[in-house]
């Protein structure tokens, strides 16, 4: 059964379920993050370019991040999704009411969204877009509050072109990431009885009623089998005439195990995001200032081939050893299994490894650098302000001593992950024990070397 | 009731994306300037290679009290501004501040510079503090002349020209030993000084050398390399101990990098000049020197060497004070005669 061995955290705790339900929740928190990113960008581009002393580097790459990656991602999935300042603009032009269900239609010229462009390839290439600059973006402020101000921008755009949140959905290079590893999440919105969805002629979560609007991401919950494109807004919560809405909790990783749903676009996302985890290793924390210095575009030409071979490792050389890997597991298992299914199948083994090293990395520098945080707290745009007394907190490294292990214990959970999400996907093509036994030994060894590569580069 | 709440938060969308800005930028740039009497200037300091100093031009007006904040965007810079104001405020790591508040009471030009060898072209990170006269803003001050350069100049010595001697004529010339003015000291009363040498301003515009060849005609029983020695406690008498320790700071902060921190023209930036580095350790070279020359090259910086004017940074009596330590390079303090 769907719901089996979930425990049903809005049946647990009524209060929950009555903030969730608020048409102002979401709103309140969409205005806290908004008011956060307007200082970050404004800061970005009026206050110092000092980035250890400007709130819009400090408080985006790494406060946000770490509350992301470190908290938000694995362990309630898309719940950023749910307060993120970028679609609010957008979203609010659209319904020209920002708390309340406001009827009638939806303020947008109400596109057709391209059926090629409905998969993650651009976020899969905006990411990579983004990620080729990323050393430059996460030091300079005004580069970085630009690219944060044009996100925003592209939202209302796309908000005024298209229905819904096609932003969220189809284009923003952190959404992609976000429902990919939110598969990983003990948490999960789902419906109780597909059955009730099925019968249900009125299909209130698509089409909004009076307590709120159709799935802005565009998401029948009746067939919710993951959480990869669920942005949890909670207004099927609200617009359910059936009470049929639940918010799971469940075993760490549910998703990966939908077999039906793979894609290669996926896929590639998990390629992209392990192979961007390792590279950025390499460049921020490994010992080559060579390679630091060609990222942050020293000269045009090296930072091309920083670029290019950047591009490259993440879209041919990783996929490529990792065709090699299911190449090996068809020889030892002989299975009839297309090539590319086969491929698409075993490379969600990736996402436990890539969100265990994004982890991992984002360990190595934020407990060094989150102090700075309480200095740009009360002087956020380095403009020698003093607002709660502690913008003279000086730069104190946390838990150096620490950092190894939480990595070696982060990286060794992800590699255990994996096997055990490789050997499961083994079990879905073959029933045996043996091989799948033989089947999870080639991604066990391509797991083993990834995992071990990040340990090179974090411990040295 | 649903219509107040709507209202509320357009209100509250409207505080955060017109207000907060209006608000931030009003006070930084509207009534902090109005409500406060010191002018606070922020200035970010990069490698000269990644633009240097920005702003690296500044003006204020005499009797202005200002705060000027430095701002490092890259590497570790130290910073100092001269000259004369003795403001140090020493190493400036990436992205910290550091500031300094000052009240120029005269018109005129100031300069703040990196005193870290932060790239090869450090000695290019510099900016100027162009002090202007409240009731004459228009008017630039004009550096005033430097009494010793517009004499060398006068009296038709040409700073740029490459003095001492030659390769050549120096192997010719080398010492046997290094004159040791501790040595010089304790032979000065058995020999005949003539007056002039005891006169500083003397010295200043005369070479060593020449003072052994004077020494010699009225010393001529005495070996060359003693009145050597005699020269080398005339030239390093004047100085006191605590002048040394401050001109030997100036030295390593400054002249060590290229020069070397003996004096051997060995630096780690030695490379990186269009001419070798002089070696003030090289007794011969030194010989042939004048100390006014000496004073004229660090203030005017040596053309198309790769030597910086020092000018605008250090005053008058520093620059003589650096001379004087030069000179302890040149020679040996103790009494002991090397063999």
């Amino acid at each position: 059964m769907l719901n089996d061995g979930r425990i049903d955290l809005l049946a647990r705790a009524p209060l929950l379920k009555r903030v969730l339900k608020a048409r102002a929740f979401q709103p309140v928190m969409m205005l806290l993050t908004l008011f956060a990113f307007t200082l970050a960008i404004l800061t970005g581009i009026a206050g110092t370019p000092a980035g250890s002393r400007n709130f819009g580097i400090i408080f985006v790459w790494i406060v946000w991040w770490a509350l992301l990656i470190v908290v938000l991602v694995p362990f309630f999935g898309r719940l950023w999704c749910t307060v993120c300042p970028i679609p609010a603009p957008g979203e609010w032009l659209q319904r020209r009411a920002i708390v309340q269900r406001r009827p009638g239609k939806l303020w947008t010229r109400g596109l057709r969204w391209p059926r090629r462009l409905k998969n993650m390839w651009l976020q899969n290439f905006g990411f990579l877009g983004v990620a080729v600059f990323s050393t430059i973006i996460l030091t300079r402020p005004s580069v970085s509050a630009w690219l944060l101000l044009s996100f925003l921008l592209v939202g209302v755009v796309l908000s005024a072109l298209y229905k819904n949140r096609v932003f969220c959905r189809y284009v923003c290079p952190v959404g992609g990431f976000i429902g990919l590893y939110s598969m990983l999440s003990p948490v999960e919105l789902r419906v109780a009885d597909p059955d009730v969805c099925a019968d249900h002629k009125t299909k209130d979560c698509i089409t909004g009623n009076e307590f709120g609007y159709g799935c802005p991401w565009m998401v029948f919950p009746g067939s919710l089998t993951r959480n990869a494109y669920c942005g949890m807004c909670m207004e099927c919560l609200k617009t359910c005439p059936k009470n049929n809405i639940v918010l799971n909790l469940r075993p760490f990783g549910s998703d990966l195990m939908v077999a039906k749903e793979r894609r290669l676009d996926e896929a590639y996302k998990a390629f992209i995001m392990l192979g961007c985890a390792l590279l950025y290793s390499a460049v921020l924390l490994g010992p080559w200032g060579w390679l630091k210095n060609w990222a942050n575009m020293d000269t045009l030409p090296h930072w091309l081939l920083y670029a290019a071979g950047f591009v490259t490792f993440n879209l041919a050389v990783l996929p490529g050893l990792f065709g090699l890997v299911v190449w090996l597991i068809r020889r030892v298992t002989r299975q009839k299994r297309p090539f590319p299914q086969m491929f698409v199948d075993y490379a969600y083994t990736l996402i436990p490894l890539g969100l265990a090293a994004w982890i991992a990395f984002s360990f190595g520098f934020v407990l060094v650098n989150g102090s700075y945080a309480l200095a740009v707290l009360s002087d956020p745009f380095g403009w020698g302000w003093d607002l709660f007394g502690t913008a003279d907190t000086s730069w104190t490294p946390l838990g150096t001593s620490l950092i190894p292990f939480l990595q070696v214990g982060v990286l060794t959970a992800g590699l255990v992950f994996a096997l055990n999400t490789a050997y499961k996907i083994a079990r879905q093509q073959v029933v045996n024990h043996r091989p799948a036994f033989l089947a999870t030994l080639p991604v066990a060894g391509f797991a083993v070397v990834v995992t071990l590569s990040f340990l090179r580069l974090y411990l040295g | 009731m649903k219509h107040r709440t709507e209202l509320l938060a357009l209100f509250t969308v409207g505080l955060i994306l017109i207000g907060l800005p209006v608000a931030a930028l009003g006070y930084q740039h509207g009534l902090r300037p109005a409500t406060t009497s010191t002018r606070v200037i922020d200035i970010d300091a990069r490698i000269p290679e990644n633009g240097g100093f920005g702003p690296d031009a500044v003006r204020v007006t005499a009797g202005e009290p200002v705060t000027l904040r430095f701002a490092s965007m890259d590497v570790t810079h130290g910073i100092a501004i001269g000259p004369g104001l003795g403001v140090d405020l020493g190493h400036v790591d990436p992205g910290t501040v550091k500031e300094a508040t000052l009240t120029f009471d005269e018109p005129g030009t100031y300069t703040y510079y990196c005193t870290t060898w932060c790239s090869a072209d450090h000695w290019r990170m510099r900016g100027t503090i162009q002090v202007i006269d409240p009731d004459n803003p228009g008017l630039v001050v004009p550096a005033p002349p430097d009494p010793v350069i517009e004499k060398l100049i006068e009296e038709g010595v040409d700073i740029d020209a490459v003095h001492g001697v030659d390769q050549e004529h120096r192997a010719m010339l080398a010492f046997e030993r290094q004159p040791s003015a501790g040595q010089g000291t304790a032979l000065a009363d058995t020999l005949v000084i003539l007056m002039e040498m005891t006169d500083r301003e003397w010295r200043r515009s005369h070479t060593p050398m020449q003072a052994v060849e004077r020494l010699a005609a009225h010393n001529p029983r005495s070996d060359e390399a003693v009145l050597r020695d005699v020269a080398a406690y005339l030239w390093t008498q004047d100085a006191s101990l605590e002048t040394l320790l401050q001109a030997e700071a100036l030295y390593n902060q400054s002249c060590a990098a290229c020069h070397g921190q003996y004096g051997s023209g060995d630096g780690p930036a030695a490379d990186t000049t269009a001419e070798t580095p002089v070696a003030f350790a090289d007794a011969a070279y030194m010989f042939e020197m004048r100390s006014d020359v000496l004073y004229a090259k660090i203030r005017r910086g040596g053309m198309g060497t790769g030597m910086p004017n020092f000018g605008t940074l250090f005053t008058q009596a520093e620059t003589w004070a650096l001379v004087e330590y030069l000179w302890t390079l040149a020679v040996s303090s103790t009494a002991d005669v090397p063999e």
